[in-house]
C-alpha cells in the first residue's frame, strides 16, 4: 500500500473528486488512459505553454515553477475546482518540503483563458498534510467508497466500471 | 475500447521494421505499408511476422500487444508490452476470490450457463431447449470445475449436432476437433475463437487483473492466461457459431476458401481474408448497451465484462456474466 511520499498530485485530485476514484485508482484501474478527456488534455499540454518545462519531484509531477517560485499548473478543464486549488497546494507544500520556498501557485485555463492565482498561506501546510493523511486513509480502507449519484458521476473516467452492471 | 487508436489485422506474411515512430510493414506480395506507433491499439498477426530488436522496444513504450495465431488459427502466443497494469492490491483480491472454493465454482458455474444460454441463443432457442434444461439442472449443485466442464461438454455435443443440421455437408462439424481440425466448419470455428482469445487479452490487460489466475479453467495449466480462456467463453458463440451461421446461409463461404485433405483443414488465404474481415466487421457492429445508456461496440463488451470481472474481485459484487440481450 503507498506511503506518505507516494501520495502525489493525482491522488489529491481524487481525493476531492471522488474517494472511490481514488480508492480504485490506488488498486491499479486507470480508464483515464483510455478516454480521450484524457487524450484532449495532453494536447493541451502539449500545444498551449510551449516554454514550460515539467518539473519531477517524484510523487508530484510540476507543470512549470518560474523564477520567482510560482507554481504554474495547467488545466484541461473549462472551469476551477477546489480539487485544482488542493492540487496546488499540494505541491507547494512538497517543494517547502524540499527547501523551494513556494510563493504560491497561478492555475491556468487555456480553454477558457483565464487564470488563477492563489499566493502561498500559513494554514496551507495544514491543508496539505491533512488532505496526505486523507487519502492514505481512503486507500487504505477494505471496501471501496460508495458510489457518488450518476449524475454527479458525468465525464467520470471510471463510470464504465462503477456503472455498467 | 474507446480510444483513436486501432487494432491492425495483419493477414498475409511480412516483416516488421521500426522507422522512427512508425512501424513499416514489409509484405512479402504488395507494397510497404507505414502506419503511425500512436494509431496502434494493439496487432493480431494471422500470418508469421518477422520483428527485431527495434519494433519490440517501440511496442513496449506504447504498451502495444502482437497476438499471433498459429498455423491453423489457434492461439499462438503474444509479444506482450511489459509495462501492463497489473495491480498487486487487485491479484491478491482476485487470488483470494479464486482460492475460495464457493466464490470459485460460483463464477464457473455462472459462465458456464451464460455460455450456453448464448450458444442456445445463436444456434436455436428450441432445438437446444431439452439440452440446456438438462445443463441447468446438472450445474445447480456441482462442486467442482471438472463437474461443471462435463455437464458443458454434454451440452456442446448437443449444440454441435444442432449446428451441423443447418449448414451444408461440406462445412458440417461432426464434433469439435482442435489441432488440426478435422474439417472446414472446425478450421471456421477454431480460427474465429483465436481471434476472440486475443481480443480479449488485449481486454485484460487493460484491466489490472492478472491473466494467470482463473476461476473456470484451471489456473496456470497448459495456457498461460487462463483467465483469458474464461472470459472468451461467453463470447465465442457470439462470433464463432453466429458467424458460420450467417456466412454459410449467405453464401459467403465455398469450400475453395479452404485447403482440405482427408483429416485436416484449414483456411486457405482468401479464405483467411474473407473471415478476417467478417470478424472485423462484426467487432464493429453496435449495440445499444442498457445500463450505460449508450451505443458500444461488440469489441468494448469484451472490455466492458473484464470491468465486472474486475469489481467483482476488489468489490465482491456478484458475477453476472455475459448473455446476448439483443
Ligand atoms: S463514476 Fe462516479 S462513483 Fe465512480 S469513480 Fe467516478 S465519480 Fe466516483
Amino acid at each position: 500500500m503507498i506511503t506518505n511520499g507516494d501520495v502525489g498530485g493525482v491522488h489529491i485530485k481524487y481525493l476531492h473528486h471522488c474517494r472511490r476514484q481514488l480508492w480504485l485508482y490506488a488498486r491499479g484501474l486507470r480508464p483515464e488512459a483510455l478516454s480521450t478527456t484524457v487524450q484532449l488534455g495532453e494536447a493541451v499540454h502539449a500545444t498551449s505553454y510551449r516554454r514550460a518545462s515539467p518539473i519531477d519531484l517524484g510523487s508530484a509531477r510540476l507543470d512549470d515553477l518560474d523564477g520567482e517560485l510560482w507554481v504554474h499548473e495547467i488545466k484541461s478543464s473549462s472551469r476551477p475546482s477546489s480539487a485544482d486549488e488542493a492540487q496546488a497546494i499540494h505541491y507547494c507544500y512538497r517543494l517547502r518540503k524540499v527547501g523551494v520556498q513556494a510563493q504560491g501557485a497561478v492555475l491556468h485555463y487555456p480553454k477558457t483563458r483565464r487564470t488563477r492565482r492563489l499566493p502561498y498561506a500559513e494554514e496551507w501546510d495544514q491543508r496539505a498534510q491533512d488532505d496526505i493523511a486523507a487519502v492514505l486513509d481512503t486507500v487504505a480502507a477494505p471496501t471501496a467508497p460508495e458510489r457518488l449519484r450518476r449524475s454527479a458521476c458525468r465525464g467520470c473516467s471510471y463510470y464504465d466500471y462503477c456503472w455498467s452492471l | 475500447m474507446p480510444t483513436a487508436a486501432r487494432t491492425y489485422w495483419l493477414t498475409s506474411s511480412c516483416r516488421i521494421r521500426r522507422k522512427d515512430q512508425s512501424l513499416l510493414i514489409e509484405r512479402e506480395h504488395g507494397d510497404d505499408v507505414h502506419i503511425p506507433i500512436t494509431d496502434v491499439r494493439d496487432v493480431i498477426a494471422c500470418k508469421p511476422i518477422d520483428v527485431n530488436t527495434a519494433v519490440v522496444s517501440l511496442l513496449n513504450q506504447h504498451s502495444i500487444n502482437v497476438h499471433m495465431l498459429s498455423y491453423y488459427g489457434d492461439y499462438a502466443g503474444s509479444l506482450a508490452a511489459a509495462d501492463n497494469a497489473t495491480s498487486g492490491e487487485t491479484v491478491i483480491a482476485q487470488v483470494q476470490l479464486a482460492t475460495d472454493p464457493e466464490a470459485r465454482t460460483r463464477i464457473a458455474r455462472d459462465i458456464v450457463h451464460a455460455t450456453a444460454f448464448n450458444v442456445r441463443r445463436v444456434i436455436d432457442r428450441d432445438l437446444l431447449a431439452a439440452p440446456y434444461k438438462t445443463l441447468t439442472a446438472s450445474i445447480k449443485n456441482a462442486t467442482s470445475s471438472d463437474e461443471l466442464m462435463g455437464a458443458e461438454g454434454t451440452f456442446r455435443r448437443s449444440a454441435w449436432e444442432v449446428l451441423d443440421t443447418k449448414l451444408p455437408d461440406w462445412l458440417q462439424m461432426h464434433g469439435r476437433s482442435r489441432r488440426p481440425p478435422r474439417n472446414a466448419g472446425n478450421a471456421f470455428i477454431s480460427y474465429v475463437n483465436g481471434i476472440v482469445y486475443a481480443r480479449v487479452l488485449t481486454a485484460v490487460r487493460l484491466t489490472p487483473l492478472y491473466s494467470g489466475v482463473a476461476f473456470l479453467h484451471s489456473t496456470m495449466e497448459r495456457q498461460r492466461h487462463s483467465l483469458v480462456l474464461d472470459l472468451a467463453e461467453m463470447f465465442k458463440p457470439l462470433f464463432a457459431e453466429r458467424l458460420l451461421l450467417r456466412m454459410a446461409s449467405r453464401n459467403q463461404l465455398k469450400e475453395h476458401h479452404f485447403d482440405t485433405d482427408s483429416n485436416q483443414a484449414m483456411l486457405s488465404d482468401t479464405g483467411r481474408k474473407i473471415v478476417v474481415a467478417a470478424v472485423r466487421d462484426e467487432l464493429a457492429a453496435t449495440v445499444t448497451h442498457r445500463e450505460l445508456n449508450r451505443k458500444v461496440a461488440y469489441d468494448e463488451l469484451l472490455y466492458l465484462e473484464a470491468l465486472r470481472l474486475t469489481r467483482t474481485c476488489l468489490e465482491g459484487e456478484s458475477y453476472k456474466p455475459f448473455r446476448i440481450w439483443w
